[in-house]
């Protein structure tokens, strides 16, 4: 995790965004001193409720910047992340890809590769997997989101820009960093630092590549770059819109400079 | 604290239960609702959406009641006041976002229309069911606030008491009512705002960097702040210390989660109230909660018309339940009977606190009307007839 900590710490002084706007609830632990040095406020909630959590503190004060980091996003947090992109919740979404459930020894997510190729050697997954993977990108932006962007946790720059560019964007923001988790090639040793490099060097950075194309597969370099970045009314716009019609002057808009 | 006179419908209304309900919440000052749509609590949320605007309210449509909840939470630390409202099937999916409530000591207000089950049961049809999935439904240790309103009155009453409960203990509170009480219509009082007592949040005042979210104060509830103030705070559902920094081990897991019980125990006796008619002189009393209560108060009448004295004890809290009052009366009288919409749930906690000292009668009302009393007469005067007090649960077949 830390070298993701280090490019959102980057990212939030390059944005110019006062850390004490931001709240963050994860369904990853972060290192609780690490977020003191950061300067926001951290809630550690339930696996995969975060983007719900997180649609409950925007609401409640639309002046937030709210960041969910998540970490099973795509199985027990799929429906949260589907309807907050159809509503285009103002949120970014920092999806932290592993491609295993690392903590619980190496269970196959449903955002792993799958090919014959793949041979985890984790007790949960003897035989590894067959299931086919989601491509996180692809699956944000058919459900509305208006700024995508993939990174391996090594491009440490990119990563930050990306996350001050989508800190200063209303709507739902989805940036996947794929970080290393355990044993996956057969061919690189167990430890972290080796598959880190093996991820950076073995990716290559397309901007504006279509989502479609960008899924991960073990024969291919994997495509890293930013990939959709567009405009769409958010929730809170939607909701002072709609309800303004209606009810013209009688109804007080929500949302503060963020809204 | 005296309510804000702000959208406060002062007068005498025909309302149904669940109106009633939101017209308690925006009094107590709540401006949050997050929700899915559910029968029969679907007339909470689109009541509440009708005045949303005026008070300047929001609410948000979820995709699940997990998520509806998980909202909730999340607005209540930005300084709102919220509530959900749903019945069973969705109480169900709430469960584990109950667990977080308690341990993140959030304050809010979770109103469960019970309708019958298990699984999806019959949508509209009044049932009791769900008692002690409130009380044991979310895993692990905690106590609870449950409040069990019957009538429309009291789901106004009830649901203030249920946010100023909430604030007060921070914690969350549910409101067990019924699709009867929720869908009856009666007469109801709104008092004028100054009338209205409101229980404000418990805020942090101290220095910025000295705030410790889970430290508790003198009266043992850790006080708040809101988020976004630069307080610097990190929370966490693992078991954690004043810090709200995650530390797993048995020491910590006694010094978090032990308060979380005593929090509430040490103060049962300013939480629970309930309802005494006639009990003083009474032979027999009906222990009894949201509608089935109503059917009481007419048993008694009757009762008393044909010689026998019945009392009647209905319980406006029943988590925590008052114990302590249950074994003063087992002591005295010769029976309770126990109304209920279910197979027996409440007449556990009865039994429990007798102690053997009195014959406890259940009467399920799983299949008949709410308003048959013949069944609970002809209970009271079966149990009228035994000479000692039996052991367990009697139930009379008639």
């Amino acid at each position: 995790m830390n070298p993701i900590i280090t490019a959102f710490a980057k990212g939030i002084k390059k944005s110019g965004v006062k850390p004490s706007r931001i709240s963050v609830p994860s369904d990853i632990p972060f290192e609780p001193e690490v977020v003191k040095h950061l300067g926001v406020d951290f809630f550690h909630t339930i696996r995969g409720r975060a983007i719900a959590f997180g649609t409950g503190l925007k609401l409640g004060n639309p002046d937030l910047i709210v960041v969910p980091f998540i970490g099973d996003m795509m199985t027990i947090g799929g429906n949260h992340f589907v309807h907050g992109g159809r509503r285009n919740m103002d949120l970014l979404i920092i999806c932290v890809n592993n491609f295993v459930y690392r903590e619980i020894g190496g269970k196959s997510a449903p955002i792993q590769k799958c090919e014959k190729e793949q041979t985890t050697t984790q007790k949960f997954s003897p035989y590894s997997t067959f299931e086919k993977p989601f491509n996180a990108t692809h699956l944000a932006n058919s459900c509305g989101a208006v700024y995508t962007a993939r990174w391996t946790a090594l491009h440490t720059d990119e990563l930050a820009n990306s996350i001050a560019e989508a800190l200063n964007k209303r709507g739902f923001s989805v940036i996947e960093v794929l970080l290393p988790g355990p044993n996956y090639y057969t061919s690189i040793k167990e430890t972290d630092s080796n598959l880190l490099n093996f991820y950076y060097k073995n990716s290559v950075i397309k901007n504006g590549e279509a989502p479609r194309f960008v899924t991960i597969t073990p024969k291919e370099k994997i495509i890293v770059g930013k990939f959709i970045d567009k405009e769409r009314p958010t929730f809170i716009e939607q909701y002072n819109a709609q309800l303004s019609k209606t009810l013209g002057d009688k109804f007080t808009p929500h949302g503060g400079k963020n809204g | 604290m005296k309510a804000s006179t702000k959208g406060i419908l002062t007068g005498t209304h025909n309302l149904s239960g669940n109106e009633a309900c939101v017209e308690g919440a925006i009094a107590a000052g709540c401006r949050f609702l997050s929700g899915y749509p559910i029968q029969p609590a679907i007339e909470i949320m689109q009541r509440f959406l009708e005045r949303a605007p005026e008070v300047e309210a929001t609410y948000v449509q979820m995709e699940d009641e997990i998520s509806a909840l998980a909202a909730l939470l999340g607005a209540v630390w930005t300084g709102k006041k919220g509530i959900t409202a749903t019945s069973g099937p969705g109480l169900s999916l709430m469960m584990e976002h109950i667990g977080l409530g308690v341990m993140l000591e959030t304050p809010c207000v979770i109103v469960d229309v019970q309708r019958v089950g298990p699984s999806i049961g019959i949508p509209n049809s009044p049932g009791q069911g769900d008692m002690m999935q409130a009380r044991w439904g979310s895993h692990g240790d905690y106590e609870i606030i449950a409040l069990s309103p019957s009538s429309p009155q009291e789901m106004f009453d009830f649901t203030i008491k249920a946010f100023n409960l909430s604030e007060r203990y921070r914690t969350p509170v549910a409101i067990m009512a019924d699709e009867y009480v929720a869908h009856i219509r009666e007469k109801v009082v709104i008092p004028p705002a100054k009338e209205i007592k409101i229980e404000p949040r418990n805020y942090y005042k101290g220095p910025k960097d000295k705030y410790l979210p889970f430290k508790r104060d003198k009266n043992f509830i850790p006080p708040m702040v809101d988020i976004g103030n630069g307080y610097k705070f990190h929370v966490t559902g693992l078991t954690h210390d004043d810090q709200g920094y995650p530390i797993m081990n048995e020491e910590c897991q006694e010094y978090n989660v032990h308060p979380l019980m005593w929090k509430i125990r040490r103060y049962v006796d300013d939480i629970i109230e309930f309802q005494e008619t006639k009990t003083e002189d009474a032979e027999v009393v009906i222990v009894s909660y949201g509608a089935p209560s109503r059917t009481a108060l007419k048993a008694i009448k009757q009762a008393r018309k044909s010689g026998i004295k019945v009392g009647s004890l209905k319980l406006d809290t029943v988590w925590p339940f008052p114990e302590k009052r249950i074994t003063e009366l087992a002591k005295k009288v010769k029976a309770f009977v126990v109304p209920e919409m279910n197979y027996g749930q409440i007449v556990l906690e009865v039994e429990r606190c007798s102690y053997g000292n009195a014959n406890v009668v259940f009467v399920s009302y799983a299949e008949k009307e709410v308003d048959n009393i013949d069944d609970l007469l002809s209970a009271i005067k079966q149990v009228i007839k035994e000479k000692e007090a039996r052991k367990g649960i009697i139930e009379y077949h008639t």
